[in-house]
């Protein structure tokens, strides 16, 4: 999918390619608390004060660049860089006008054009009327990436990803006073430029500029999430509001166009706060408007004064126009019960655009149903759409200009979100010299690159496979992200992007009609209006959502879900579309849905789904010792009382049969059940909700296909305060951060992968990372430092680790894999069923696993022969007992020696690794030794591990406290001897009799 | 939850629907009626229930039935070959070794692993070798005396073992 390595292989500056393969330094770009675009003016924070004191110190070089309101961080390495960053202090102060302190974000897009527009329109009433917005930035791109420029010998060069390279270079003129001859750009993908406006890489690329300008070196900047708040900060970047009046006929007789801004170009956001804003100049001439239609009495009017680079950016505007116009025309025959076709047709005076659409439609089968051959499932939407539009040529006269008309199909997963674009044909006349061959070649590409900026793919943490690169081709996203197929594509695009140069404009096809026609497909589809790209997964999931919710209020029990009927109602719905993150619905219950069916989801879907759930090992604590599988019922003894783990399987009555993939979201995220009730964090939400949107998807779909067991969950014993669900919600405020994984670009993809699977879906830090009072994991240092976990401890992982010999990360890893480690000793107590959940995992997520824990350990790769001769002295040590300890030594010759002791020959039964390695009898805890006395060590279900047996029911308690001091003496004779042997066994023994009630289990295929 | 276990013991194949995480011992004594093995404290402390699994000693009573999945699994029923007793089962006869006999399936299974790996073991190595293995009537005299007149026959009837 992505023309470019994954960043984190790229990560060491040697890999960047020639010109600006070694950049000398890394930059970060420290933003203001507060800034924003508001439809007018740039409003940010203003700089008081740097504390210069704070970095000092700090490695690699530190330097701080001050431009204005701009604030830059530069070191040695990208890892230095926001190390500085985050201890940098500095002061802001609100800018005048805005409330000292205020803490709300600057309101977007409400500024006075709008409201002017606003009251303009109270005074004339249409009857349809719609506003359409367009983002001033899209997504930053696939992938995180480079971006680097050396700025010094009047010259500026540039390596990057743009897909306005127009805009940026116009951009770095203003910052820097080159001409354009002055300034290179280098890139990749030259198929990317898609005219639909700029992305985040362009406000990178300023901030590297930037520094390397002031700095007089190259500068690397990485492009990643961070950037996204850019996205937001700058908001909307123009605003159409259409408006008409019908006739008797259905024909449009009032036709009102009114855009706020003349362009839509926002000037990169490191521009703006270095105090160099681009020249603010009324644009001459007239807007120009590109209308095929003739509509009565027309008024087609656009503020005057253009806020942007003072250069109109005339593709982008076409495409907003088209946007807008086409699919404002689409609701009014909606809305008037019209074709959206025959409405269109009705007003295009223009006989060679009429012989088009004819043509187009007659290709795609317009008017006829949509075949549902091709899915069977009530969770698959599919719709098709129109749109169309005429452009004026060079010389601004649309009768020459190129004419263009879209059907598209898609298809829509309610549950996920995705839209597959299933078909596309397009039909275009070029004018009177076309060479159809080329066009259709550059179609093909600028189709798919127009598609793109729309969708957004998840980083590469979350790829399963064994990590491999050839592996891409298995499909990193199953069942997953959005797809383009083109019907008429039958060339492949490779000439297409040979002769496409980076800076060629978008001069011979018309990509207009493509936004607005996927909007209308949606439409049809799902009956959701969209009125602003982009159109992601994310986006139509809330408002398919949304849509979802109010219609069960409405007409309760009535699942449809195609427009016509409803379209009135989710119209209001998405009244005034935003770049705003649309907010949860907080506590709501989830509306019910039938369980879906079996047959969603692909089979590789489900498969992913089955390994997720293995990494998250969901069936240590949701089934019952004996029970079914993620039926619930499992008993957990906590400070604050006893909790039961719930029923997974899609048991309507008693599991999540009814819970749509919304409600799973929310509560693997967010902690709150379907009914709208607060989890409470036992529940490892706080990891989970670091889990990658595909791996979500593909969880909730393999839990979905498993046979529902009907068992009711116990009711839990909680002491008060903390059986009141909702202070829940006062504990999220405080403890948790729902956001979502994000790759250290410092570090290994191998890395990354392991601290994925390990802080998220593996859940690590839910057993091994101490909690405080109020049961929420500590941070900092404590993370990883270990902790008590129903009745067993859960040892360090970080470098308090207290194991004899020192853990390598060879050593991790044959834990992990293989249940055991010849230096350590073996899984045990609720470890065994996470190494059999691992079991499922690739050979790669283990070694990452490995991998992450090593570094958090400080552990060296592999076992060093210093270390090997340390273990053999240690075993050699322990080969006699100590004296005086009578009791215990007739025990352990009686009950453990036949098993633990050489005996001369080997034995299949005995224990392979002597204890005098074993890290819970050097633990600071007896507990681990105490339970696994009691109840023995049972790894049935790792291949190769021996079971011991339990003697809770023949030693008493006085016995199991001889022993286990003994074993300490013998095993541990480096360590302290436990002082608290006595009370843990009773209280081990108390916890371990309590009985945990077993449900009445019954399974049933479904 | 029973499950289809195959299981190979002294040389022939058995299918066997049952739950994985039954004691090997039971399966041999109940669905095979091989009882050679018996049931002595059921913690793997006595040895009475040692079976030789790929010729190493084994401990039935503890072990999951699932873990004995593909390996080659002997009982004593199983060590006679032609019609011929195993040298160590001649050795404890001759030695009339036994006062009860409940520990002499463990015994003689144990010194029979112990001759798979060391031919040719010193007494000491035998003595070793029984450490774990419970006998309550008293008959360790006994017992050691079979073990080194099992050595002594397995050594004449295979001269070519290494001398050690």
């Amino acid at each position: 999918m992505s023309d470019r390595q994954p960043p984190t292989s790229r990560a060491e500056p040697t890999e960047l390619p020639a010109p600006l393969a070694s950049p000398k330094r890394f930059g970060v770009a420290v933003r203001p608390p507060h800034y924003a675009w508001n439809g007018e003016h740039f409003v940010s924070d203003r700089l008081v004060a740097v504390d210069r004191t704070s970095v000092a110190g700090l490695p690699g070089q530190v330097e701080i660049v001050i431009e204005g309101d701009f604030v830059g961080v530069v070191a040695d390495s990208l890892a230095a860089a926001q190390d500085a960053a985050r201890h940098l202090r500095l002061e802001w102060r609100a800018p005048s006008g805005a409330g000292q302190g205020d803490a709300t974000p600057l309101p977007v897009a409400t500024g006075a054009a709008s409201r002017e527009l606003a009251a303009e329109y109270a005074k004339t009433a249409s009857s349809h009327r719609h506003d359409y917005g367009w983002p001033s930035r899209l997504r930053w791109g696939d992938t995180p990436g480079w971006v680097v420029a050396d700025c010094s010998d009047q010259r500026l060069m540039l390596w990057g990803e743009t897909i306005t390279p127009e805009a940026l270079i116009h951009d770095l003129m203003t910052l820097t006073g080159l001409p354009a001859e002055r300034i290179e750009l280098y890139g990749t993908t030259p198929t990317r430029v898609s005219g639909l406006g700029r992305h985040c890489g362009d406000d990178a690329a300023v901030d590297a500029a930037l520094m390397s300008r002031q700095l007089g070196c190259s500068v690397a900047v990485w492009l990643d999430a961070a950037y996204t708040r850019d996205v937001h900060a700058l908001g909307q970047a123009q605003c159409i509001t259409l408006s008409a009046d019908l006739a008797e006929s259905g024909d449009i007789a009032d036709y009102r166009y009114h855009q706020a801004h003349a362009s839509g170009d926002i000037a990169a956001v490191g521009l703006w706060l270095c105090g160099r804003p681009p020249a603010r100049r009324t644009v001459a001439g007239r807007t120009p408007f590109f209308s095929p239609y003739d509509f009565n009495n027309a008024q087609l009017t656009t503020r005057r004064d253009d806020h942007g680079t003072g250069r109109r950016n005339e593709h982008l505007a076409e495409i907003q126009q088209a946007f807008a116009r086409e699919s404002f025309l689409d609701e009014v025959a909606h809305e008037s019960g019209q074709d959206p076709l025959m409405l269109r047709l009705r007003h295009l005076d223009d006989a060679r655009g009429v012989e088009l659409i004819s043509s187009v439609s007659q290709r795609a089968r317009w008017g006829e149903a949509l075949s549902s051959a091709t899915t069977t499932s009530p969770d698959r939407l599919r719709g098709r759409g129109f749109a169309y539009s005429q452009l004026p040529d060079r010389h601004q006269r649309i009768p020459e200009g190129v004419r263009s008309a879209w059907i598209a199909d898609v298809e829509v997963n309610r549950i996920t979100g995705d839209v597959t674009l299933t078909r596309l044909v397009v039909g275009q006349d070029a004018g009177p010299e076309v060479d159809t061959d080329r066009l259709q070649q550059t179609l093909q590409a600028r189709v798919l690159g127009s598609a793109r900026p729309l969708l957004g793919r998840d980083p590469a943490f979350d790829e399963w496979g064994d990590g491999s690169k050839d592996d891409k081709n298995v499909d990193p996203t199953p069942g997953g992200a959005l797809a383009i197929h083109t019907a008429m594509a039958t060339k492949e695009s490779a000439d297409a992007e040979a002769t496409t140069s980076l800076l060629q404009p978008l001069d011979d096809v018309n990509l207009a009609p493509g936004v607005a026609v996927i909007a209308n497909a949606l439409f049809d589809a799902t009956g959701v209006r969209f009125r602003q790209p982009p159109f992601t997964a994310g986006r139509v999931r809330q408002a398919l959502h949304d849509q979802a919710d109010s219609l069960q209020e409405e007409t309760p029990g009535r699942p449809t879900n195609r427009p016509g009927r409803r379209w009135l109602k989710a119209a209001a719905l998405t009244a005034v579309a935003g770049t705003a993150v649309m907010a949860w619905p907080w506590k709501g219950a989830i509306t019910p849905i039938n369980r879906p069916a079996a047959n969603l989801y692909s089979a590789e879907t489900i498969e992913r789904g089955r390994l997720v759930a293995a990494a998250g090992d969901c069936a240590a604590c949701h089934t019952v010792e004996g029970g079914q599988e993620n039926a619930g019922g499992r008993a957990f003894e906590t400070p604050f009382g006893t909790l039961y783990s719930t029923n997974l399987t899609p048991d309507e009555g008693t599991g999540i049969g009814q819970w749509s993939y919304a409600a799973f979201e929310r509560a693997m995220r967010h902690g709150i059940s379907r009914d709208g009730k607060h989890l409470y964090p036992a529940f490892p939400y706080t990891a989970f909700a670091k889990i990658s949107d595909t791996d979500m998807q593909a969880l909730y779909a393999y839990l979905m296909a498993q046979p529902a067991v009907s068992a009711e969950t116990p009711a839990n014993a909680l002491s008060f305060p903390f059986n009141i669900r909702p202070l829940m919600a006062g504990w999220n405020a405080l403890y948790h951060d729902p956001s979502p994984f994000e790759p250290d670009p410092g570090q290994s993809e191998l890395y990354n992968r392991g601290a994925y699977l390990a802080e998220g879906l593996g859940h690590c830090s839910a057993c091994h990372t101490p909690r405080n009072a109020m049961g929420a994991e500590r941070s900092g240092q404590y993370a990883f430092s270990g902790a008590m976990v129903d009745g067993w401890e859960a040892p360090p992982l970080n470098r308090l680790s207290r194991s004899p010999i020192p853990w390598s990360e060879a050593s991790l890893y044959d834990y992990l894999r293989h249940g055991a480690s010849s230096l350590h000793g073996a899984a045990s107590g609720p470890m065994a069923p996470v190494v059999a959940g691992l079991g499922e995992l690739p050979e790669y997520d283990v070694r990452a696993l490995a991998h992450y824990v090593a570094v958090q350990m400080d552990a060296p790769a592999g076992d060093s022969e210093t270390v090997q001769a340390d273990a053999a002295v240690r075993i050699a040590t322990a080969q006699s007992g100590p004296a005086g300890m009578e009791e215990g030594e007739r025990l352990f010759e009686g009950a453990c020696a036949s098993c633990h002791m050489e005996s001369g020959a080997p034995s299949f039964t005995s224990a392979q690794i002597s204890l005098a390695l074993n890290t819970n009898l050097h633990s600071q805890h007896p507990d681990n030794v105490i339970q696994s006395i009691l109840g023995g060590v049972h790894a049935d279900h790792v291949p190769g591990l021996g079971n011991m047996p339990g003697f809770a029911d023949s030693f008493s308690d006085s016995q199991v406290v001889n022993l286990t001091a003994y074993l300490r003496a013998r095993f541990a004779p480096d360590q302290a001897p436990w002082r608290n042997i006595e009370s843990r066994v009773t209280t081990i023994r108390q916890h371990n009799n309590s009985p945990s009630p077993t449900p009445n289990a019954t399974t049933r295929r479904g | 939850m029973t499950e289809a276990i195959s299981l190979t013991v002294n040389g022939r194949s058995y299918e066997l629907a049952i739950p994985p995480d039954t004691p090997l011992l039971t399966v041999l004594r109940n669905d095979l009626e091989l009882n050679g093995p018996k049931y002595g404290c059921g913690l793997g402390e006595c040895g009475a229930c040692s079976v030789l699994i790929d010729g190493m000693a084994a401990r039935a009573c503890v072990l999951p039935v699932s873990v004995a999945v593909g390996h080659e699994i002997l009982t004593l029923e199983g060590l006679a070959s032609e019609g011929r007793l195993d040298p160590v089962q001649s050795a404890f006869i001759e030695a009339q070794a036994a006062q009860c006999g409940y520990c002499l399936n463990g015994m003689i299974i144990s010194v029979r692993a112990l001759l798979n790996h060391t031919p040719r073991p010193s007494s000491a190595q035998l003595r070793a070798a029984l450490e774990y293995n419970l006998c309550r009537c008293g008959t360790h005299v006994e017992i050691l005396e079979a073990a080194s007149r099992a050595v002594a026959i397995s050594t004449a009837e295979s001269p070519e073992a290494p001398h050690e």
